[in-house]
């Protein structure tokens, strides 16, 4: 009996022993594992120029790691190359969330990579932050996606509105709008000219071109042609010069008071350099410049560790437009992780909707689908560009903000050619 | 030959019964996004074959074939709201039509000429998505799939399934046609034309029929695509890396038969995915580059020839 009573004892002791570490075991494992974050980035193909954002992601996990993680786990950075297709980008979140068991995630680059990834999230019910794909939510309105690009809600129309809002500031009647025929340019260029109906503006001029058009000369004739108060243009940075370029050869109506709008390349360093004094009196899109009214001790901490990576790596040293922003996205995982204390999608997803977030680049609430509420795209005008050195950009005064208004750091030089000659 | 065909058949069953019952077996839908990439290669190299392989006419088109079928299926899908093998069905007759049509027009030039003209067929129907609203132009247009049947459980592994439909009848289609007077008729014309015009074989009708099944089975390999990614746009389902793909992979496994594209699409493909999800850098575009080169270098007759049989007669063509 004793001896039978001894061995129950044993039993349970040994029963106890056995299983209390696999328990406690796993609770610990649990709060040691890292945090993973998954991201798919175009580090190859035509969106490669985006690749200088992962400087942003790992400058944001190593400043989260460096301060003792997130509920006391570090997070771990799990990124892979799309190759700037959207046909890899199913499979690749596949793998991050069914395979590399993510518990966050950042979308690719731009609508068109990520529109793939939509259904997915939403199907399995997943916590993801947008990188720059406008109007990324509109269609999908899955309850958890966020957006860290300032497009502000309706951004399919309205992310250049500040251009017409500045336009109609002006008195401007006749408007002429040009784009290339890719996605941003022909989203931005119909969104315009829904906005200058509105404004009851006469577009006098619309015309889409095919990718890779080099000679605008005939284009800018016809624009002429049309007498318009301002021109509206889309375009990709190799358009973009070839446009800056044209007008300079062939000259455009002293009536013109507003050019510009929505040209991608002067945001970036490359473009900035070798166009040098060609680019002032643009008026044109951006997300961030170092303007006093922008430039706070944490955004200029960040591109101050920024540059000397950037440079290192050979992409631009500049980098205002994109990788601010991504590490906005990893902020914006942050708050929603150590703000819900959980990194279930549900409870993360209310905390955001319901509080806003600080971030280097300002205070961010969102709406229902995710966008920001407020649109912060900045409408910046290039002035006083002497020569092509690329540091002259670091200094305010070089890229006045004229909208929004709230943010603004000086009031537009009009005409163009007056503003292009100075 | 007949206990060949009874083998082949029997694999096919097999193969047919492991894509029904691997989605039930393996749980981690990963594996199925991989397995449809894969398997859409098998069927784009087996279609390119059937042209390039057997009649040795280079097709540097095989995205516009595969990009109309994934248009076409996307269209029909979300306006009309067809199930799936409508839209495969009628995706794999457009690409037959567009292999007549464009093989009427083309036919006559031969070599890099011919090749040529096939690149040019991409760019055309590029640009012609790119203006037609209806399709969504430059900015794609989302398709929500439709909710997998009872016997599949989840969209990937329905996919999956579909496609691995769709890869073994193309295998099946490319094995009838090199077994078949096709076949012998196709490879007389690729060895050499005039000799076998002279002999009474009908080249140009031989040459329609290879464009139109090639045309088929590539748009047919395009048609599922649209649910897999839910959404397509003019870049991606006309891209040239699908025409490289096309032409890179039934070269390395070899031209002559149709296991040749299909070892070339299931090598080439898996080494691209995997080298996807681990070097994931520059580095792997140079990766799969480096394994191109080295085939071409030291197997330029494939992988087929280099395990298959050598040949009795050990003749060259």
């Amino acid at each position: 009996m004793k001896t039978r009573r001894q061995f129950h004892k044993l039993a349970a002791a040994t029963a106890a022993s056995l299983v209390a570490p696999a328990i406690l075991g796993n609770r610990v494992f649990a709060q040691d594992k890292p945090i993973r974050i998954g991201a798919s980035v175009s580090l190859t193909g035509p969106l490669a120029s985006t690749k200088n954002g992962l400087i942003g992601y790992e400058l944001w996990r190593d400043d989260v790691n460096a301060a003792g993680g997130l509920l006391g786990r570090k997070v771990e950075l799990v990124t892979y190359d799309d190759q700037s297709s959207a046909a890899n980008v199913p499979a690749i979140y596949s793998k991050l969330v069914d395979v590399d068991a993510c518990d966050v995630l950042f979308s690719p680059y731009g609508a068109n990579l990520s529109a793939p990834v939509m259904p997915f999230i939403k199907q399995r019910d997943l916590f993801m932050v947008g990188m720059f794909g406008l109007a990324g939510n509109d269609v999908a309105k899955h309850d958890k996606f966020f957006h860290s690009g300032p497009w502000g809600p309706n951004s399919g129309r309205d992310w250049a509105r500040g251009f017409f809002d500045l336009a109609k500031a002006q008195g401007v009647k006749k408007i002429a709008i040009i784009n290339a025929d890719l996605e941003f340019s022909k989203n931005a260029a119909k969104g315009g000219a829904e906005v200058a109906k509105e404004y009851g503006m006469e577009i006098v001029f619309n015309q889409s071109y095919p990718p890779n058009t080099s000679d605008f000369s005939a284009m800018i004739r016809n624009i002429n042609a049309g007498d318009p108060d301002a021109i509206f243009i889309a375009s990709y940075p190799a358009d973009s010069t070839a446009i800056i370029r044209g007008v300079k050869e062939i000259g455009i109506s002293d009536k013109v008071k507003l050019f510009g709008g929505a040209m991608i390349g002067p945001q970036y360093g490359a473009l900035l350099s070798s166009l040098g004094p060609e680019l002032n009196g643009l008026v044109n899109s951006h997300t961030f410049v170092p303007e006093p009214t922008m430039q706070t001790p944490a955004i200029k901490g960040f591109f101050d560790r920024y540059t000397p990576i950037a440079v290192k790596q050979g992409v631009d040293p500049l980098g205002y437009y994109i990788p601010p922003f991504y590490y906005v996205a990893g902020q914006i995982a942050a708050a929603a992780i150590t703000g819900s204390k959980s990194v279930d999608p549900k409870k993360m997803a209310a905390f955001l909707h319901a509080n806003a977030v600080d971030t280097i680049a300002g205070k961010i609430a969102f709406n229902e689908i995710g966008d920001w509420k407020e649109r912060r795209v900045l409408m910046v005008q290039l002035r006083g560009i002497k020569g092509n050195d690329l540091e002259q950009f670091r200094s305010p005064g070089r890229q006045v903000i004229l909208d929004p208004p709230s943010l603004k750091t000086g009031d537009l030089a009009a005409p163009y050619n007056k503003a292009r000659a100075s | 030959m007949r206990k060949n065909s009874f083998l082949f058949l029997a694999a096919v069953g097999i193969v047919l019964v492991l894509g029904f019952l691997l989605p039930w077996m393996v749980r981690n839908p990963f594996y199925f996004f991989v397995g449809y990439v894969v398997l859409q290669y098998v069927t784009i190299a087996t279609g390119w074959n059937i042209l390039g392989g057997y009649a040795g006419y280079i097709n540097f088109g095989a995205a516009g074939f595969f990009g109309s079928g994934v248009y076409l299926s996307a269209f029909l899908f979300t306006t009309l709201g067809l199930p799936l093998p409508l839209c495969i069905l009628a995706a794999a007759i457009f690409g037959a039509i567009l292999g007549v049509l464009t093989g009427y027009l083309t036919l006559r030039i031969q070599g890099v000429y011919f090749a040529i003209a096939t690149l040019g067929l991409v760019v055309v129907l590029e640009t012609i998505v790119h203006n037609i609203s209806a399709l969504g132009g430059a900015s794609g247009m989302a398709v929500y799939g439709p909710r997998p049947p009872a016997w599949s459980p989840g969209p990937s592994q329905y996919n999956f399934t579909v496609m691995l439909i769709i890869a073994v009848a193309s295998v099946a289609l490319a094995r009838f046609v090199e077994i078949s007077w096709i076949g012998r008729g196709l490879r007389a014309v690729k060895a050499s034309e005039d000799a076998a015009e002279c002999s009474g074989v009908p080249t140009l009708r031989l040459k329609l029929l290879a464009c139109a099944l090639s045309g088929a089975v590539l748009a047919a390999a395009g048609a599922p695509y649209p649910f897999y990614t839910s959404y397509v746009e003019p870049v991606t389902a006309f891209s040239l890396i699908i025409g490289l793909n096309a032409i890179a992979m039934p070269l390395i496994g070899g031209t002559k038969s149709w296991s040749g594209p299909v070892l070339g699409a299931l090598l080439l493909a898996s080494v691209q995915q995997i080298a996807t999800v681990t070097i994931s850098s520059e580095l792997n575009i140079l990766f799969v580059g480096l394994v191109l080169i080295a085939f071409v270098a030291f197997a330029p007759g494939g992988l087929a020839d280099l395990f298959g049989r050598k040949p009795s007669g050990g003749a060259k063509p």
